[in-house]
């Protein structure tokens, strides 16, 4: 290459480190605030957790219908967080062929529109660009609750393990049927006019997506962190290889120029 | 032959440990309260003597050993009664409160602020125009109005 292609290569090089820099930056100050909001939602979650666990309630094996919602987010450039959520979905896909499938956001739309568009029957997207808020998740519960009963629902997303690693999971969530029919129901006394089964298939179907949504955005900033600042690293390796190349190629050109005018010169005498 | 005793002797430890269950772990006779909402959670397993609870069938007091239930919660106070004797009222929008054996009760709601955080002017001028929307030929304002309403009449009644 000639010294002029090695320069704006160098040149463009050096720009795309500076992006992903600020990116890492970016993601790195908001890394604080969205592992807040995951461990307040999670505490939040652990009110209705803990009365499922104690009444034993349990999704159905066979369901007629079942509702899987997949959650993601609109943006890229953070490694295989979409893709990994895209793969366990399938894989569920596998074993109910016939389940709808409710996406949120538009990675993880487009890729399971491109091998199950006839599941998916309702996404959205515009969220996941802060840490998600209760009034979103219950205005997508609404959503979603319009499409009608479902005997299984199910809530796929990233699970927050650490800094460096998340894992897809799932929430389920209990239709009232299956609350009523918990083992261990008894235990608690309800009181029957409340219809307390069905607010709480509700309030349960919320919290599901809303702390889906927060473990969610935690592990896209805590993988766009990590992607960005291998990106740095490696656009920085680039950069000391062309540099050396750049110097080692301007040296030769110097060095041609030299001979050309020693040989010019001597041949004169 | 000492790898068999060896084994024996595992077996008979993880029997004695397996008896030994959660709800033992924790001491029953105190009240042990989570006030949680989505953006903040204000108390965890905190322990308390008595907490009173808003719920839609009426103003309950919870004790430690009450028996296990799930409460829908109306608009009002949650006041958390520490050993000690003094008292903290939150306002809640509502929500489920849920009794667990154990003595565990946690309060989950939507919205939940120290009652002190609140000013009276500002509620009777929005209390003002939500009456004026609870008339609107609009049938979603009219029903976000009748909402808003019954939060702000509970959240005036506990404020004075």
């Amino acid at each position: 290459a000639t010294l002029r292609e090695i320069e704006t290569r160098l040149k463009s090089i050096k720009n795309i480190e500076k992006i992903t820099n600020t990116m890492k930056v970016v993601a790195s100050t908001r890394m604080g605030r969205a592992q807040r909001a995951m461990a307040s939602s999670r505490a939040f979650r652990e009110g209705d957790s803990d009365f499922f666990a104690t009444a034993e309630t349990s999704t159905p094996e066979t369901a007629e219908k079942t509702l899987i919602i997949a959650v993601s987010s609109d943006k890229g450039l953070c490694g295989s967080i979409h893709s990994q959520i895209a793969k366990a979905t399938r894989a569920k896909l596998q074993e109910t062929p016939n389940a709808d499938v409710v996406t949120i956001g538009d990675k993880i739309k487009a890729q399971m529109l491109r091998t199950h568009s006839s599941n998916v029957v309702l996404s959205f997207n515009g969220v996941g660009k802060e840490a998600p808020t209760f009034w979103e998740a219950s205005l997508i519960a609404d959503e979603i609750r319009k499409l009608g009963d479902y005997d299984k629902i199910e809530v796929m997303y990233n699970k927050f393990v650490s800094g460096v690693a998340f894992e897809p999971s799932v929430f389920p969530s209990f239709s009232p049927i299956s609350i009523e029919e918990s083992p261990k129901l008894s235990e608690f006394e309800l009181e029957e006019d409340q219809a307390i089964p069905t607010s709480l298939s509700q309030i349960s179907l919320t919290n599901a997506i809303l702390n889906a949504m927060a473990e969610g955005y935690a592990s896209e900033i805590s993988a766009r962190r990590n992607a960005m600042d291998n990106a740095s690293k490696n656009a920085g390796e680039m950069i000391n290889k062309y540099s050396i190349l750049y110097n080692r190629t301007r040296q030769a050109v110097i060095t041609n120029e030299l001979v050309d005018i020693i040989t010019g010169a001597s041949s004169l005498d | 032959m000492f790898r068999q005793s060896l084994r024996s002797i595992a077996r008979t430890r993880t029997g004695t440990i397996g008896v030994r269950t959660y709800a033992e772990a924790v001491n029953p006779d105190v009240l042990k309260v989570s006030l949680v909402a989505p953006h903040q959670a204000i108390f965890t397993n905190k322990e308390v003597s008595q907490v009173n609870l808003p719920a839609s069938s009426g103003e309950m007091g919870v004790l430690a050993n009450h028996v296990p239930t799930v409460e829908e919660l109306a608009p009002g106070v949650v006041e958390v009664i520490e050993s000690s004797g003094t008292a903290s009222k939150y306002f809640v929008s509502g929500g489920f409160a849920s009794i667990l054996p154990g003595s565990k009760l946690s309060i989950s709601t939507v919205e939940a602020h120290p009652l002190d955080a609140f000013s009276s002017e500002n509620i009777k001028s929005l209390l003002a125009e939500a009456q004026k929307n609870a008339s609107s030929a609009d049938e979603t304002v009219a029903a976000e109005a009748a909402i808003e309403i019954e939060v702000l009449e509970a959240l005036q009644a506990a404020v004075h």
